[in-house]
């Protein structure tokens, strides 16, 4: 049976700070090696009537790229990330009301789609919005020769043969999104499953402890 | 999302205290907020932060052809993208008059002062040269963004190096910054526009206004100026009406502003450079704070991977193995086929009629019809026996 | 009274079903809708199909026009897949440019393109550099009732199976394409990738081709493309209930079968239309 190799598997250096710009309810910048993603979330918020859902908030995503204007990429994008988002949102606690979650590409360098994930949610804990678990992303790749790769820079990205990315949420590490290019076998993918789990426990730990960090009295 | 209207009583209070020469934020009247110049990982992108007021610059370049009336310019464009995340009051896609208003400003104020050396763009006269384009995106709107975003754009430019260009009779090679270092734009002067604001009609007077200020504003002036004292342009909105002497003041204002930006901005500028030169880590990612209890940073960290394998093959050990043979389909007509059953509760006779329909429907041939009891009959003995591979002969038609 | 049901619990009157382990259009959970093919349908095109997933119709029209290739990649053709959901296949659709659902399934027919291998872009090529093959594939949806990923791939993959370019060479003197209408090759097909979508109810409930009113009831969706070889070209799982992986495990499974019925089909019929000719 076809089997990656797995040794070595490796974050980069990840950070986020959290309410860096005073005009959204809330805003948070994530940064994974060089990339860099920023959120700003409003809400809740008066919503269109042609948007309007009468039994829970509308919930827009847009994401704008750095350079021209958004694409069928970014669509695809903004819809993996609005539904991952619905899903951990208790969005029927504001009926009638609009939530708008804007990311900015700041600098990409790979893993683009999760950083937009963690920057989202530390946005939406930002602002204070309830809900029903966090969730966070982990992109895998696939190089030519069989490694697998985690949190790859934009290099490794173009060498490898299958990529993919998951959300992936607080409570029972369960897979609440996924996005792939590129072909791989069953057993490729419960392999990049399972080590994506395992990163995940990393960034729930990093949310934890930059959450704890924010309501302690020193630094 | 609709603005929060601004109340009377925090209208009159702001006017009252700038009456009084006072600053919501404890700024005197010709104080500027603080200005934070920061680089991005790449070329050409920049951050400026105005007091809360934060907008990020990239320039970008391609290869395209030049203009008719002048063929051996390059050609630079502007856009300054108002993002939804900067308030709630810019929309997605719509071009509002606050963005026409800043990007005709811009243009203004950058391309028409002929800052940027058009004519080293040009790679074949006539056919091919670059496109400069900047985009200004404002990521958090509390006042000025005008004044924020041409320093954003000038600072990026200098910052920017376009790949070298080589050409050999047709034949154009662009070289990756590996193969040859990466070349600066030309750029002569730095125009840098700073805005007025004037209240009671002109009574009163501020520099660098906040987003609550230029809400109770009357009229705005916005003159750009490169730190030679040379005006490069100068827009007056708002519809009031100025004196002579209050232009000549405002001019000498802007004059020790620009000096005093375009020193802060060549300061950042080499700090980059030296930065880079010395090959330390730059960029966005370095400039978090460490100091704020809203930030936190993490080193690499590696991902155990230890009972991987075990979980992974329990999963597909667990697994159903699905049945190597499929049904087949059946085929009614040449050229059309179906697989699963028909679960609408259909009888057989209206089945059929369907199925004629789309036989003429597809190869119109009439003599089909003469056919169909033959059809039928095939038609049912795949559905009987529909489980090896090899009936799949059985339902070919010999007279068609 | 089962029709006032169904308008004032539409949830309710679903669950009700799903309790009997069972659809309300008759369907097992893990069963699809009867599937009906017929290629060549549209005369003008170089490669056409029609699919029918029960009500969901979508129409696939492959047209070949000669192009210069970029200048990134001088030695490849390339595919342009568009899918259009015009207002009369569905009153939720309304005239103008493509909606968040068209665009999205636009960019996911794209990348199975591009993920699977079905053609190798390089085959498109005529000449280096000079000349290649763009092939316009425009999908388009008849009736929507669902499950629109699904029928878009069979359609894609049939009419690509069906598509016949005509032999060109390249005049060494005038350098100018010649085009031999006469001479027809069909295109090399290495893949077959086959969608199948699931969607989650209840947090729970796995169910395999969705209807239109299904999927509007889900909480998740989920499709999985698959080839022959049992490779998956893509998960695409945009959000909504998580799932583990021994559920996905589920998934695939059913897929895998389903690829064989789908390419049997497939084959089938593309050799019964060889025949006739």
């Amino acid at each position: 049976m076809e089997a990656c190799s797995i040794s070595n598997l490796k974050l980069r250096e990840f950070g986020c700070e959290q309410s860096l710009l005073s005009r959204p309810d809330g805003s948070a910048s994530f940064i994974q090696g060089d990339t860099s993603v920023c959120a700003g979330v409003y809400g809740p918020a008066e919503v269109k009537v042609s948007k309007e859902i009468y039994d829970r908030a509308t919930l827009e995503v847009l994401i704008q790229p750095k350079v021209g204007l958004a694409g069928v990429r970014e669509r695809s994008q903004e819809q993996c990330v609005r539904e991952t988002c619905e899903a951990s949102l208790l969005l029927s606690l504001h009926p009638r009301s609009s939530l708008t979650l804007v990311l900015q590409v700041i600098h990409d360098d790979g893993s683009l789609l999760s950083c937009f994930l963690n920057a989202a949610c530390m946005a939406l804990m930002d602002a204070g919005l309830p809900m029903s678990c966090l969730f966070c992303g982990v992109t895998c790749a696939i190089s030519a020769d069989g490694q697998i790769v985690t949190d790859p820079t934009a290099a490794q990205e173009k060498e490898s043969r299958a990529l993919m990315t998951f959300a992936i949420d607080s409570t029972e590490r369960n897979i609440l999104m996924s996005s792939t290019k590129g072909s791989f076998s069953v057993h490729e993918l419960q392999q990049c499953i399972v080590v994506s789990q395992k990163a995940s426990e990393k960034m729930f730990q990093f949310y934890r402890d930059s959450v704890k960090r924010r309501y302690s009295k020193y630094l | 999302m609709k603005e929060t209207p601004l109340s009377n009583c925090e209208r009159d209070f702001l006017l009252k205290a700038i009456e009084e020469k006072k600053r919501l934020d404890g700024r005197q009247t010709y104080d500027y907020r603080t200005i934070k110049v920061t680089f991005g990982t790449d070329y050409g992108c920049c951050f400026v932060d105005l007091g809360k007021t934060r907008v990020m610059a990239q320039v970008s370049c391609e290869i395209v052809a030049p203009k008719e009336s002048r063929p051996n310019e390059g050609i630079v464009f502007f856009n300054i993208e108002l993002s939804p995340m900067a308030s709630p009051t810019f929309e997605q896609g719509r071009q509002s008059e606050l963005s026409v208003k800043l990007n005709r400003q811009l243009e203004r104020c950058l391309r028409n002062s002929k800052c940027i050396d058009t004519e080293s763009l040009c790679v074949v006269s006539g056919e091919k040269v670059w496109q400069i384009r900047v985009d200004v995106h404002v990521l958090n709107h509390d006042g000025n963004l005008m004044d924020a975003s041409s320093i954003a754009a000038i600072t990026a430019l200098c910052h920017f190096r376009r790949p070298d260009v080589s050409t050999q009779g047709d034949e154009i090679t662009v070289y990756s910054p590996e193969e040859r270092d990466p070349i600066p734009l030309s750029v002569y002067h730095m125009p840098i526009c700073v805005s007025f604001s004037f209240f009671q009609q002109g009574t009163y007077l501020l520099v660098d206004p906040c987003e609550r200020e230029e809400r109770v504003m009357d009229g705005l002036l916005m003159i750009a100026m490169n730190k030679h004292r040379e005006i490069c342009s100068i827009q007056s909105s708002g519809g009031i009406m100025l004196l002579k002497e209050q232009v000549m003041r405002c001019s000498k204002i802007a004059s020790v502003k620009v000096s005093e930006i375009t020193e802060l901005v060549g300061k950042a500028l080499e700090n980059d450079r030296k930065a880079r030169k010395a090959g330390e880590k730059c960029g966005f990612a370095e400039s978090l704070p460490q100091e704020r209890i809203t930030a936190l940073k993490t080193d690499k960290t590696p991902v155990e991977a230890m009972d991987v394998t075990e979980k992974v093959d329990d999963i597909i050990q667990k697994a159903e193995v699905p049945p190597l043979s499929v049904p087949s389909p059946s085929l009614p007509v040449p050229g059309v086929g179906q697989v699963g059953q028909n679960t609408w509760g259909l009888d057989e006779e209206e089945e059929e009629e369907e199925e004629g329909e789309e036989d003429r429907d597809s190869s119109g041939e009439e003599e089909e019809k003469g056919t169909k009891t033959q059809k039928e009959k095939d038609k049912d003995e795949v559905v009987e026996l529909s489980d090896s591979e090899e009936e799949e002969v059985v339902i070919l038609h010999p007279d068609t | 009274m089962a029709a006032g049901f169904k308008t004032a619990e539409p949830l309710e009157y679903h669950r009700s079903f799903l309790k009997e382990n069972c659809r309300p259009d008759g369907r097992e959970l893990s069963e699809f809708r009867t599937t009906t093919l017929n290629i060549d349908s549209i005369s003008t095109a170089d490669g056409s199909a029609l699919v029918k997933y029960g009500n969901t119709t979508v129409i696939c029209g492959i047209k070949a026009e000669l192009t210069n290739p970029t200048v990134e990649a001088p030695g490849k053709g390339y595919v342009v897949p568009n899918v259009d959901l015009p207002p009369l296949c569905s009153s939720r659709f309304r005239p103008g440019p493509p909606g968040e659902l068209a665009q999205a399934a636009s960019q996911f027919i794209a990348d199975i393109i591009e993920s699977s291998e079905v053609i190798q872009p390089e085959d498109l090529c005529i000449e280096r550099g000079k000349l290649c093959w763009v092939l316009y594939c425009d999908l388009m949806c008849l009736d929507y009732d669902g499950n629109l990923l699904d029928a878009c791939v069979v359609a894609l993959l049939a009419a690509l199976k069906n598509t016949k370019l005509p032999e060109v060479t390249v005049n060494k003197e005038t350098s100018l394409p010649q085009v031999n209408v006469d001479q027809r090759h069909s295109l090399n097909i290495h893949r077959h990738p086959v969608a199948t979508s699931f969607s989650i109810f209840d947090d729970s409930i796995l169910m395999v081709d969705p209807t239109d009113e299904e999927e509007s009831l889900a909480t998740a969706q989920l499709t999985v493309v698959t080839d022959e070889e049992e490779r998956l070209c893509c998960l695409h799982k945009p959000g909504g209930t998580a799932m583990s992986g021994e559920k996905l495990q589920e998934c695939m499974s059913r897929a895998t079968v389903r690829q064989r019925e789908i390419q049997k089909l497939i084959n089938k019929v593309i050799h019964s239309v060889n025949m006739e000719k």
